[in-house]
């Protein structure tokens, strides 16, 4: 087997910091290798120099035997290179965009005929070959770069965040357009903070803070895990979390909408007496550990996922019913949600889920007054969204996909900021400042520029910022995408808190492992609601057994629906 | 050069232009409401000028002086004043630019062959307006019943190139210069530093597309885009204004082809070494915007100003195409008169395109 | 509560943006002071060859009478009548004097004689002036060399009395109609950019899920602009006294105004920013809505000179009103009771503004 990607010492620096340093890596021939790492940990810095757009500052990169700093040329006409953010132009359709990139790629007509069939019926593009690409889904970008990519059949296809913002629908779709490319001899390198998605790399490398933790197939990092691991679980979850952090050498305590996941640093276990009181609390049971697993205990972390602060909220929040009735929204002929009607009650997460393009933010926005319903009506408590919007906007919080944030100012100045425009001033902002930053773990990061820090502490301030005032209901549109698994794992440990203090929280989500926080999952699917139940309900109704994982539910959901006549 | 490579770049960058409205019509339209705005605003003469009149006579000489003002076209009478106490009221309001004071026994001393002394005042705070109306106002006063003396010398003026001295075939010309300065590199440099926010340059540094064919292709849909701004202009000048062409029509296209070149050039610069659309549109006027109006002898004639600043307006290329504009249009002048500047022209547009291309290494960092 | 807060964070934001702050004290003070040494009136160093066939001392006498006052400047003495049209042509002389043999002894002979000047047309104001200027001199030298008597001649003596501007020098105007110019530019693209950022970082939406209100957002868009604008005229006024443009009325009057045309100049930035989906978007409309604005405002071209339909429309660009009201504060030292009109006009050209983009707003 020979090498395509040979990394001896490779290090980058951007202004005197190091970014990437003492990489030495090999990426053989025909092999689907992953890249994983949390936000921040140098994945796309390392792939702009595998492809030869960004030189590295020490070491030697090699690419197909030719110097990445020397023969750059070279190295650009023999690989593919799909970039994180989408890569299309807007305004163009999807077969001229691939017409572009064959072009500039010298592809002959007759290959780019047969090429851009093939892949567009793939990749399931075929109908809309003539729709400008601004105006397809996210997903639907997604398949349509990864083509633009394909469409010189490059020996090596470099990925950067691959499934970043795509439903698992179009996931499976891209994984199939990557196998079949690296059957026909090619190689991929994808970079990714998802777990799942790493799983199916033949070869990983663990990225941490530039550097390279360790690299191996999946299944032999998940061996290298070395202490035990036991899932519990129970109903009494409180209690439950309180014992356990008690325990010497736990390095990881995941909490779950209704279990714990327990890990153990080598040479510690579950004591006797401890056996015995968990046994009272639910079911224990030892598991295989998971990538995520392996991950952490690899990396040098200050483990365990420490519990989440418990500070007494500056405000009293009293949780309100979420109600809708035949809620629906058209933009024209385009039906963006459909009939949705549902009741859930205070105090719980409720998890929407759905492909792109389902109507899960259209969903959210109508619940937070930014649409007016064309038809239908919903409450939040007592009070009609659209009658009483004026009323409610104080008692709603909301964070968008984007993390809405000031990034010239700093975190202290958006706190302070968002604090006062929900009309909190002296005592009381500096105790709803305090907390938010507190329960965010945002302490010693007052003065930082929002622009400098990682997505992972944007999104937690842009947490901060729309519980500051003690919101009844909280809207999270898709908050955790492209953020790394230990930082996802604190999150929802938070937002779980927050529904202990009495807050409603509706999250949307592509990651569908966060279903598992979640006390109750809505799918939707072209604008309609199809389920909306507990986790446990869900599988029971849709005739899968208990452990099925969650991409087998929202599988079997979306599947349901499709075969049911319209 | 891999043409095929270089067209294929330029077709796309074709498809986004004809499909973004905005930008189009931005393109086409504005140097056409430019030039009649510019065509028929900067007459730099002044017609209708409001006059206020203090007449302390109430002679039939000084009604007939009255006259004299009013029969020009330059003057229409405004205000007749009482008192000398509404000559500064009168200015101040703006109701009249001028006031002719009449002072009593101007017939008396005009009749027994006196100097006759009247007064003008002008308002100067619009100092253009204030200079030609002093002027116009002088002359009619001077030329008031004045037998002509002999005189032993007479200067025969003859206006060459420009006989009616008119403003309009002066501007027309140099606004080619200006509106090819204004519009192409704003256009270049938006679209290519857009590029570079969304990330789609990312996708053009990791193809086998050098810089050169890159920024070829870039610059071919916005060439013809000049272009046609450049014929709606020519041709709008010469029927709607109906500037007279002396020269060369096949020197002129020539030299604007590469003047083209040369204004695509520097926005594609300004976008090179920017990164964001604000900083490229704000590097645009400072340098190409501003400069062409007022350093490039559009308006303000460059002998006239400080010998630094004469220096400074070598820097911009508006200058020299100007001087090519005027020279082929109004002066019937080829080749052989305007090579030098055709010359600095060319060489800037070729440095300004090599720095442009070694500017945009394809590198991230 | 909402609305310091509001406005502390524009502030904060505004001092952070290191490209507009530095644009903006770069239009109140270099341009001006560019423009105020470039763009002179007066026209000086007018181009002159000379085609001297007589060689005589009453012909160099008259080349040194166009000469020596500063209008012309000599750049060639030619024997050849012939050779003259090369540099009008390549545009190296802007007039021509033609002096033909026999110069002298016709002048000492009395008889009457011609001089022939030729001009470059290509600039119709140069040629003008450069004709204008040659009269002068001709007939200056013509009673110098007849050694007529000063005495007052017979007929009309205008005396012509230039007020607010004694020297007739562009000085003045240009740098307060720059400091004019500069208000319009900050006080639209300023508020145009803040405003679509928000729209296109998607935090103008996280605000309107807080009890913040549009007409609260609307202040803080405001305020801050009009702060900059009148803080940024400070530096400005320095450089009034550094070119010595006089201060006859109150500067306490001149910035209450200014207040009130930047407010109508933020209404149409506001009014961009209502329309325009994305920054590029913003600033072309900016760019191409200040150019009519300030075409018609007489800072580049007197309002007198355009046609009357033009003269009508350029009552509708707030900047006229502004360049009116700021030259009659300093150079004419008008107050209030004679600037009204242009005060109402102001009030009534940012009201509806203000309305439209209001109107957009809520619909959004």
């Amino acid at each position: 087997m020979t090498t395509v990607i040979h990394a001896d010492g490779v290090g980058r620096r951007f202004a005197g910091r190091r970014v990437v340093a003492d990489i030495d890596l090999e990426v053989r021939d025909g092999e689907i290798f992953g890249l994983l790492g949390p936000d921040g940990a140098g994945k796309t810095t390392l792939m702009q120099m595998m492809t030869a757009i960004l030189e590295p500052s020490e070491g030697q990169l090699r690419v197909f035997g030719f110097d990445t700093r020397r023969d750059a040329a070279q190295v650009n006409g023999r690989v593919g290179y799909m970039t994180q953010g989408f890569s299309l132009y807007d305004r163009l359709s999807v077969i001229e965009n691939l017409q572009f990139a064959a072009r500039i790629r010298d592809v002959t007509p007759a290959d780019f005929r047969l090429r851009s069939q093939e892949l567009l019926a793939m990749a399931g593009l075929g109908d809309f070959r003539h729709r400008r690409a601004g105006q397809l889904s996210g997903g639907m970008r997604k398949k349509l770069s990864l083509c633009a990519a394909l469409i010189h059949a490059p020996a090596l296809l470099l990925l950067d965040e691959l499934s970043l913002g795509v439903d698992p629908l179009s996931r499976r779709d891209l994984w199939r357009l990557l196998r079949r490319h690296r059957d026909e001899g090619n190689t991929v390198v994808i970079s990714t903070p998802y777990m799942d998605e790493a799983e199916r790399c033949d070869r990983l490398g663990f990225l941490y803070e530039g550097r390279l933790l360790a690299v191996d197939t999946p299944d032999r990092l998940r061996r290298r895990v070395a202490g035990p691991i036991y899932q519990l679980t129970t109903p009494r979850l409180d209690e439950a979390e309180g014992f356990v952090r008690s325990w010497p050498g736990v390095t990881s305590l995941q909490r779950l909408a209704d279990r714990l996941r327990i890990q153990f640093s080598p040479g510690h276990d579950v004591s006797e007496t401890a056996q015995a009181h968990l046994d009272e609390l639910g079911q224990l049971m030892a598991v295989e550990p998971n990538l995520e697993e392996a991950f952490i205990a690899l990396s040098p972390l200050a483990a365990p996922a420490d519990r989440p602060p418990m500070m007494p909220p500056a405000f009293t929040t009293t949780g309100v019913e979420v109600r809708a009735e035949h809620l629906g929204l058209r933009f024209g002929d385009v039906v963006a949600v459909d009939e949705v009607s549902f009741r859930v009650p205070p105090c719980e997460v409720v998890g929407w889920l759905g492909p792109n393009g389902a109507g899960k933010t259209s969903l959210i926005r109508l619940l937070c007054g930014l649409q007016t319903p064309t038809a239908g009506q919903a409450w939040i408590g007592d009070l009609s969204v659209t009658e009483s919007h004026r009323d409610l906007r104080g008692r709603l919080g909301y964070m968008s996909q984007h993390f809405s944030l000031y990034p010239d100012l700093s975190v202290a100045e958006n706190l302070t900021f968002f604090a006062g425009v929900y009309g909190l001033a002296g005592r009381q902002r500096r105790l709803a400042i305090d907390w938010a930053s507190h329960m965010t773990r945002l302490s010693g990061l007052e003065e930082r520029r929002v622009h400098t820090l990682s997505a992972a502490v944007r999104e937690r301030l842009a947490l901060a910022c729309s519980i500051l005032h003690g919101p009844a209901v909280l809207f999270l549109d898709e908050p955790t995408s492209g953020i790394d698994p230990l930082s996802r794992q604190r999150f929802w440990h938070l937002i779980l808190a927050l529904a202990a203090h009495g807050m409603t929280v509706f999250v949307t989500t592509h990651y569908l492992e966060e279903a598992n926080y979640c006390h109750r999952l809505g799918l939707m699917h072209q604008g309609r609601l199809i389920a909306l139940d507990t986790p446990a309900q869900l599988r029971l109704t849709l005739n899968l057994p208990n452990d099925a994982d969650m991409e087998a539910v929202f599988m079997a959901g979306i599947e349901r629906q499709q075969r049911r006549p319209a | 050069m891999k043409l095929k490579r270089i067209a294929a770049v330029a077709t796309k960058e074709a498809r986004e232009v004809l499909r973004d409205p905005i930008t189009l019509g931005v393109a086409l339209l504005m140097p056409l409401i430019m030039l009649l705005l510019f065509g028929y605003a900067i007459t730099l003469d002044v017609d209708d000028i409001a006059l206020g009149v203090l007449d302390e006579d109430h002679s039939p000489a000084s009604r007939q002086l009255q006259q004299a003002f009013t029969a020009s076209d330059t003057f229409r009478l405004s205000a007749s004043l009482q008192h000398h106490r509404e000559v500064e009221r009168t200015l101040q309001e703006g109701e009249a630019r001028l006031v002719l004071v009449i002072p009593s026994g101007f017939q008396r001393r005009l009749y027994r062959g006196e100097a006759s002394p009247v007064q003008l005042v002008v308002d100067g705070s619009y100092s253009a307006t204030a200079t030609l109306v002093s002027q116009r106002a002088m002359a009619i006063a001077r030329g008031f019943q004045r037998q002509e003396g002999s005189t032993l010398l007479s200067l025969d003026t003859r206006i060459w190139f420009n006989p009616s001295l008119s403003s309009v075939h002066t501007v027309v010309p140099a606004l080619y210069a200006v509106i090819l300065m204004a519009f192409p590199p704003l256009l270049t440099a938006l679209a290519l530093v857009r590029e570079k926010e969304t990330g789609t340059i990312q996708q053009i540094y990791a193809s086998p597309l050098s810089a050169a064919q890159f920024l070829c292709g870039k610059l071919v849909p916005y060439g013809v885009i000049a272009c046609l701004q450049m014929a709606m202009v020519i041709a709008a000048g010469l029927l709607w204004f109906g500037v007279p062409f002396h020269g060369s029509p096949g020197v002129l296209l020539a030299v604007s082809l590469l003047y083209v070149l040369c204004t695509l050039g520097i926005g594609l610069l300004v976008s090179a070494v920017t990164r964001t659309q604000l900083a490229a549109m704000l590097a645009v006027l400072i340098i190409t915007l501003m400069p062409s109006f007022l350093f490039s002898g559009l308006l303000f004639p460059i002998f006239t100003m400080p010998y630094l600043l004469q220096l400074y307006t070598l820097l911009f290329p508006g200058r020299y195409f100007v001087d090519i504009a005027r020279g082929v249009v109004l002066k019937g002048v080829g080749v052989e008169v305007l090579w030098p500047s055709i010359a600095v022209v060319a060489l800037y547009t070729l440095l300004i395109l090599v720095l442009a291309a070694w500017r945009l290494k394809k590198r991230v960092a | 509560m909402r609305l310091p807060s509001l406005l502390h964070k524009e502030l904060i934001q505004f001092t952070r943006d290191r490209v507009v702050l530095f644009l903006i004290l770069w239009l109140y003070t270099v341009e001006v002071v560019i423009c105020a040494y470039a763009l002179s009136l007066d026209m000086q160093d007018l181009p002159l060859v000379v085609a001297d066939a007589d060689h005589s001392p009453a012909s160099r006498e008259l080349v040194r009478a166009f000469t020596e006052s500063g209008d012309f400047r000599l750049v060639a003495q030619l024997d050849d009548p012939a050779a003259v049209t090369g540099y009008l042509e390549r545009g190296q002389a802007r007039a021509v004097l033609v002096i033909g043999e026999g110069f002298a002894r016709h002048l000492l002979e009395g008889s009457e004689q011609q001089l022939q000047l030729l001009v470059d047309g290509s600039n119709a104001n140069t040629a003008a002036v450069a004709r204008g200027y040659a009269l002068q001199t001709v007939e200056a030298f013509q009673r110098q060399w007849a050694a007529l008597p000063e005495t007052p001649a017979p007929g009309v003596i205008p005396h012509l009395r230039t007020w607010y501007n004694p020297g007739v020098t562009n000085v003045s105007f240009v740098v307060l109609s720059m400091i004019t110019l500069a208000g319009l530019m900050v006080g639209v693209a300023h508020p145009a950019a803040s405003i679509v950022r928000e729209k296109e970082a998607g935090t103008i939406e996280q605000l309107m899920v807080t009890p913040v209100r549009t007409e609260e957002l609307f202040f803080a868009k405001t305020l801050p602009t009009l702060l900059v604008g009148l803080v940024a005229l400070f530096p400005s006024l320095a450089l009034v006294g550094w070119f010595g443009v006089p201060v006859r009325g109150s500067l306490a009057l001149f910035f209450c105004l200014t207040a009130l045309f930047l407010i109508s100049a933020i209404g149409l930035g506001v009014l961009v920013a209502a329309i325009s989906r994305t920054l590029q978007q913003a600033l072309l409309l900016t760019f191409f809505g200040l150019f009519p604005l300030m075409f018609l405002s007489g800072t580049l071209v007197p309002v007198e000179s355009m046609p009357r339909l033009l003269q009508a429309a350029s009552l509708a660009s707030p900047l006229r009103h502004y360049l009116d009201i700021t030259l009659g504060i300093f150079l004419k030292g008008t107050g209030l009771d004679i600037l009204w009109p242009h005060v109402l006009a102001l009030v009534l050209i940012g009201l509806p503004l203000y309305g439209v983009a209001w109107v957009i707003f809520r619909r959004q």
